[in-house]
This record gives C-alpha cells, sequence and structure tokens, in this order.
C-alpha cells in the first residue's frame, strides 16, 4: 500500500490458497498490464518462469525463489544475517544453556535461519544446546504451544519462533512460563508480548517492494536476482527496548559490531541451508 | 423459502457494505472473473471446475451406492502424487505413450488409496467414514514427506518435486488458454458414469445397493459387499483422476497444498447436484465460476480473501435453499 501512496501506482492483491491458482493470478495480471506482480513465497518461482515469457511489459517478483529471467526477478532475504544477532542475545540471555527453535514448517529460509542462529549461539556459549522442532503447520496456535511446552519441560528458556499464526501460540507459552523469552521473527512482533520477547528478525518486505517498485517507475530497473539483506536495511534485528535491560551490555555491543560488520560485508553468515544439526 | 434466499442475497450486499467494500464493483468483479471474458471462462473457470468435476463424480457414484466416501481429498492427493512420480520417470517418452501411463498410474492410486478403505469396510466392517476421512490425512502427509524425501527437487532447496517435463503436460485446447484435456476427459466420464448407472445391470446394482443394502441382498439377490467394494475402487479412480489431471494439467509439480480442499468441495458438488452424475456437471461449474470469481474479487475490487469465502460460501447456502424451495414445491 505503500507502493500506492508514494508512487501514485495502481495495486491490486490477492491471497491464494494453492499452487493451482499462481499461473491463473499471474497471466490476469499480466493481461491487465499491471507492469510489476509480486509473488510472495519460493512457490511462485515455476509459475514466474511460465507466464513470464507471454507478458514481456509485466516484472514478475518472486521471493525466496532463486531463477531470474528477463523479466522475473528472485528476490530472496539473508535470514541468516538477523538471525545471526539473534543467536548472540539468545545465549547471553539464556541461563539454562537451552536454546529452543521452533518453525512452521522446514521451508529454506526457516531452515537457513535456524542455522545461523544455532551457530551464533554456539559462538557465544559453546556447550549450549539447541533444540529444533517443526509444529508441520503454519497456523495451528495450540500445536505451537505444545512444541513451546515441550521444548521449555527439556530446559529451554529461550525460543526463537518463526511459525506465523502458529507462533501466537509459543508466545501464550512463554507468558505462561516464569523465565522464558521468545525471538519472533518476520514482522515485528515485539509488541505481541512485549514481556517476553527480547526481540524480533524482521523482514521489512514494504521496504523491499517499494525499492524494486521505485527501480522500474525511474526505468532503471535490470533484471537479476535480489538478495536482500542488513545492508539494504531489508533485513533487520529489532530489540525490545522493553526488554533491554535482560541482555548483558556486552552482548549489545558485540551485536552492534557485528550488525556493522554484516553492513560493511566484511562478515556474513553461511547462507546456504544444511542439515539440522538436532531434532 | 423466498424468504431465506432474499436473506442471503442481503447478507452478501451486507457484508460487503459493512466491509466498507465497493459493493457493485464487488460484484461486477465476482461476475466479470467467471463469465465476463472468453479468457475468463476459459482459463479460469472452466480450469478451476475441472478438479471438482472429477472428485464430484467420485462422492457421487460412491454415495448413490450407499458408500460414505468422504476421502475423495486424500484419493486426488494419492493420485497427483503418484502421477507426478511417474512423470518424472517417464517424461522422457513421446506424450501419447507418458500421458495415459501418468493419468493411469493417477487412477490407479487413487483406486488403491480407496480400496484400504472399502477392504476395511468389507472385510472388518470399519465405517468408511472414518477411514476415509482419516486416511486424508494420512495422504496430505504423506505428501508432505515425499517432497521433502524421495521425491524433492534435486538442490534440495525447496519442498516440491521438479517441474513435469512438457510431453507428460495435459495438451492445452485452446491456443492462449489455459483449458486443458483434462475438462472433456471430465465429461466424457460423467457421460459414463451417468450412462453406467442408468443403462447398465452393474449399475442399476449400484442403485440398489445404495437404496436398501438388506433389499439388495435378500430379495435382488446381489452380492452387495463385491458391488460396494467396486465401487469404492472406482469411485478412488476418479478422484485419483482428478489428482493426476490437476498435476498434468495445472501445478506441474507436487507441491503441499496442491488441493485446497477440492476433496471437501466436492461434497458439496454432488449433494447439490443430487448425486445426478450429469447435473454434476452443472454444480462443479458453479463452484469453479465462484472460485475464479471470489479470486477477481480479491484482485479487482480489494476483498479480502476471507471475505470472499464467505460471500462463495452465502451463495452456495443460497443455491441450497432455492433449490430446496423449488422441489418442495414441486412435492407439493
Amino acid at each position: 500500500m505503500r507502493i500506492h501512496d508514494s508512487l501514485g501506482a495502481q495495486v491490486s492483491h490477492i491471497q491464494t490458497k494453492t499452487p493451482a491458482e499462481f499461473d491463473e493470478n499471474f497471466r490476469q495480471y499480466g493481461a491487465k498490464g499491471y507492469s510489476l506482480v509480486f509473488g510472495h513465497g519460493f512457490e511462485f518461482q515455476d509459475a514466474a518462469a511460465r507466464v513470464a515469457p507471454d507478458f514481456p511489459k509485466t516484472i514478475f517478483v518472486t521471493t525466496g525463489g532463486t531463477r531470474s529471467s528477463a523479466n522475473v526477478v528472485a528476490m530472496s532475504f539473508a535470514f541468516e544475517q538477523p538471525s545471526y544477532l539473534a543467536g548472540l542475545v539468545a545465549a547471553s540471555v539464556s541461563k539454562s544453556g537451552i536454546i529452543g527453535c521452533i518453525g512452521g514448517t522446514e521451508l529454506p529460509p526457516v531452515r537457513a535461519g535456524f542455522d545461523a542462529f544455532s551457530q551464533a549461539v554456539h559462538v557465544v556459549n559453546p556447550n549450549a544446546k539447541v533444540l529444533t522442532a517443526y509444529i508441520g503447520n503454519w497456523d495451528d496456535a495450540g500445536a505451537g504451544k505444545e512444541q513451546a511446552l515441550a521444548q521449555i519441560a527439556r530446559g529451554a528458556d529461550v525460543i526463537y519462533q518463526n511459525a506465523d499464526a502458529a507462533g501466537l501460540g509459543i508466545f501464550q507459552a512463554a507468558k505462561e512460563t516464569p523465565h522464558v523469552f521468545i525471538i519472533g521473527s518476520n514482522s515485528n512482533q515485539n509488541n505481541v508480548a512485549p514481556t517476553v520477547t527480547l526481540g524480533s528478525v524482521v523482514i521489512d518486505l514494504p521496504n523491499a517492494f517499494m525499492s524494486l517498485a521505485r527501480e522500474v517507475k525511474s526505468g532503471k530497473f535490470t533484471a537479476r536476482a535480489h538478495v536482500l539483506d542488513t545492508r539494504s536495511g531489508v533485513m533487520k534485528w529489532v530489540l525490545n527496548p522493553q526488554l533491554r535491560s535482560v541482555v548483558p551490555p556486552r552482548t549489545l555491543q558485540l551485536v552492534d559490531s557485528v550488525e556493522h560488520q554484516m553492513q560493511a560485508g566484511t562478515f556474513a553468515p553461511p547462507a546456504s541451508p544444511r542439515a539440522p544439526e538436532e531434532k | 423459502m423466498a424468504a431465506t434466499v432474499a436473506v442471503i442475497v442481503a447478507a452478501v450486499l451486507g457484508i460487503l457494505a459493512v466491509g466498507g467494500y465497493d459493493t457493485p464493483r464487488a460484484l461486477a468483479a465476482l461476475w466479470n472473473g467467471a463469465f465476463g471474458s472468453t479468457y475468463a471462462v476459459l482459463s479460469a473457470t472452466l480450469v478451476r471446475a475441472t478438479p471438482l468435476l472429477f472428485v464430484g463424480l467420485s462422492v457421487g457414484l460412491a454415495f448413490r451406492a450407499g458408500v460414505l466416501n468422504i476421502g475423495a481429498e486424500g484419493q486426488l492427493l494419492a493420485g497427483a502424487a503418484t502421477a507426478v512420480a511417474v512423470g518424472l520417470w517417464v517424461g522422457g517418452l513421446p506424450p501419447l505413450v507418458a500421458l495415459p501411463m501418468v493419468l493411469g498410474a493417477g487412477a490407479i492410486a487413487g483406486a488403491i488409496w480407496a480400496g484400504i478403505a472399502g477392504f476395511l469396510k468389507v472385510r472388518f466392517g470399519v465405517l468408511e467414514v472414518i477411514s476415509t476421512l482419516m486416511l486424508n490425512f494420512v495422504a496430505t502427509s504423506v505428501v508432505s514427506w515425499l517432497i521433502r524425501g524421495p521425491l524433492q527437487e534435486p538442490t534440495r532447496i525447496y519442498p516440491q518435486t521438479l517441474e513435469l517435463a512438457p510431453s507428460v503436460h495435459m495438451p492445452t485446447l485452446i491456443a492462449g488458454h489455459r483449458l486443458h484435456l483434462g475438462f472433456p476427459l471430465a465429461i466424457v466420464l460423467a457421460v459414463t458414469v451417468w450412462w453406467f448407472l442408468t443403462h447398465t445391470a452393474a449399475g442399476f446394482r449400484v442403485r440398489v445397493v445404495g437404496a436398501s443394502v438388506r433389499a439388495a441382498s435378500s430379495a435382488g439377490g446381489v452380492n452387495t459387499a463385491r458391488t460396494a467394494a467396486l465401487v469404492f475402487l472406482a469411485s478412488g479412480a476418479l478422484a485419483g483422476l482428478g489428482g493426476a489431471s490437476e498435476a498434468t494439467g495445472v501445478t506441474f509439480a507436487l507441491y503441499e497444498g496442491i488441493s485446497p480442499g477440492y476433496g471437501y468441495s466436492a461434497i458439496a458438488v454432488a449433494l447439490l447436484a443430487r448425486l445426478h452424475p450429469l447435473a454434476i456437471i452443472l454444480t462443479a461449474l458453479l463452484f469453479g465460476a465462484l472460485e475464479a470469481g471470489a479470486a477477481a474479487m480479491q484482485r479487482d475490487a480489494n476483498v479480502p480473501s476471507v471475505l470472499a469465502a464467505v460471500v462463495e460460501a452465502l451463495i452456495v447456502l443460497g443455491v441450497l435453499a432455492f433449490n430446496h424451495a423449488r422441489t418442495r414445491g414441486q412435492r407439493a
């Protein structure tokens, strides 16, 4: 909607339920002459590749994919970068040395985030244990809570969640258990449960779409794979100011300096997902 | 009854108005998205109606025999998964050889998936309502496993299979449109099922078993277990073929969520048609049109998807009420 307001563009959107609808909607937008179509999810990349040659005047953008062509842009997010920063904070806040990761399903960016997170945890505390679990869906808050309580029972006192609506159950579990903290993801979730949320790994999606929309409008657009990371300001770690006092000052300094290194391009956690280390 | 229909129409208008949406624009989008252009009809409505027609026939045939198969969803998934697995394997063969193999494999897989419930029913008396429903969840999980395991694309990054080779894509019927061979195939099957039920002895047995199992076996001398078992297999094959058609005609790969619940919508599609195979063509078209129109309502009138779904459901309720009112009028 910001694209609409600040660029004066006509904007339309749709939620799709199944891959069967991707072609249909891409084609409809292409046929109506939209100049920029965003498909948010890796599932869109096959459909974009199929549809794009028929609508050369439309630029199709998919997120999380890797394949680009003349009018297909694969936008991917360096989820691992802010996740790494979150890992540094999580390890320094945890008293038990046991830290949980809960995801919706095992999608590539989710796994990359957990890998980098866990790597950072081990940099701070080599003896830490990282538990990883996937709920199996993105909307069952009850199941999310169950997974969180199970990890808490195993001693986890910081949980990094990336499970959309199912993640709300994880916040709930933390609110009911003393001394358990959560790290949110995707949007700034610090206000979901301000008393237990250490911070959030944020994808500033509007910002990402906006910068591309500007490029197209100004005619400077060139087709390429866009990897958006902390440098572009699209990926960021946002500490919850209310819980700043919980984090040791030394860690805050460390996070700042690593963040600067990332922005300077001198340090980057490994991007490609590896096998999950522990179930 | 006219009052009920009026209430539902009012509810649709009211919801859109209260939500602050441009009601005339939303309704225009609903209509145009479904029937407004040749493109809407040939690339949206009929494409959406195709899987619904397959699974609607699957459910309709089963219900006619008194087999309460509510597992069309699982059978469709089994068909889609198997079709993709076979399609990836035989993709190098010429289409005339490869495509029938892929579709056949999908139908067989659907039949086997339904056959499990059929076997449990005939052998142990397990209620098919429970077994077919449970098998839906199993099928969903098996698909999730397949696309992260044996069928995952070779880079092992995305939870999906590779795209099928063009030789195992359903041919499209009209250049520039998405309508594919699956639709006429489903129409032929609808006519076949109708002809089978009304013009063959086996079809008569199916209807008799559906009307009364006891009468069929005692007075009619029908082997009811055998008839039920065959209906399970045929019903599963129809749904499996629907999955294969969807995978080779629309999605071209196996994903999670390849079906947004076609197997459940199928129950409404079949019941609204009062289980008549030819009427199922019409109800599948109605549901396909609604799906296409609801999508256009989102795109062109900015109505959110949940609200579009509510409008869709209300229209189905309205049609049901109207249908009911009409038949009551006939009987009186």
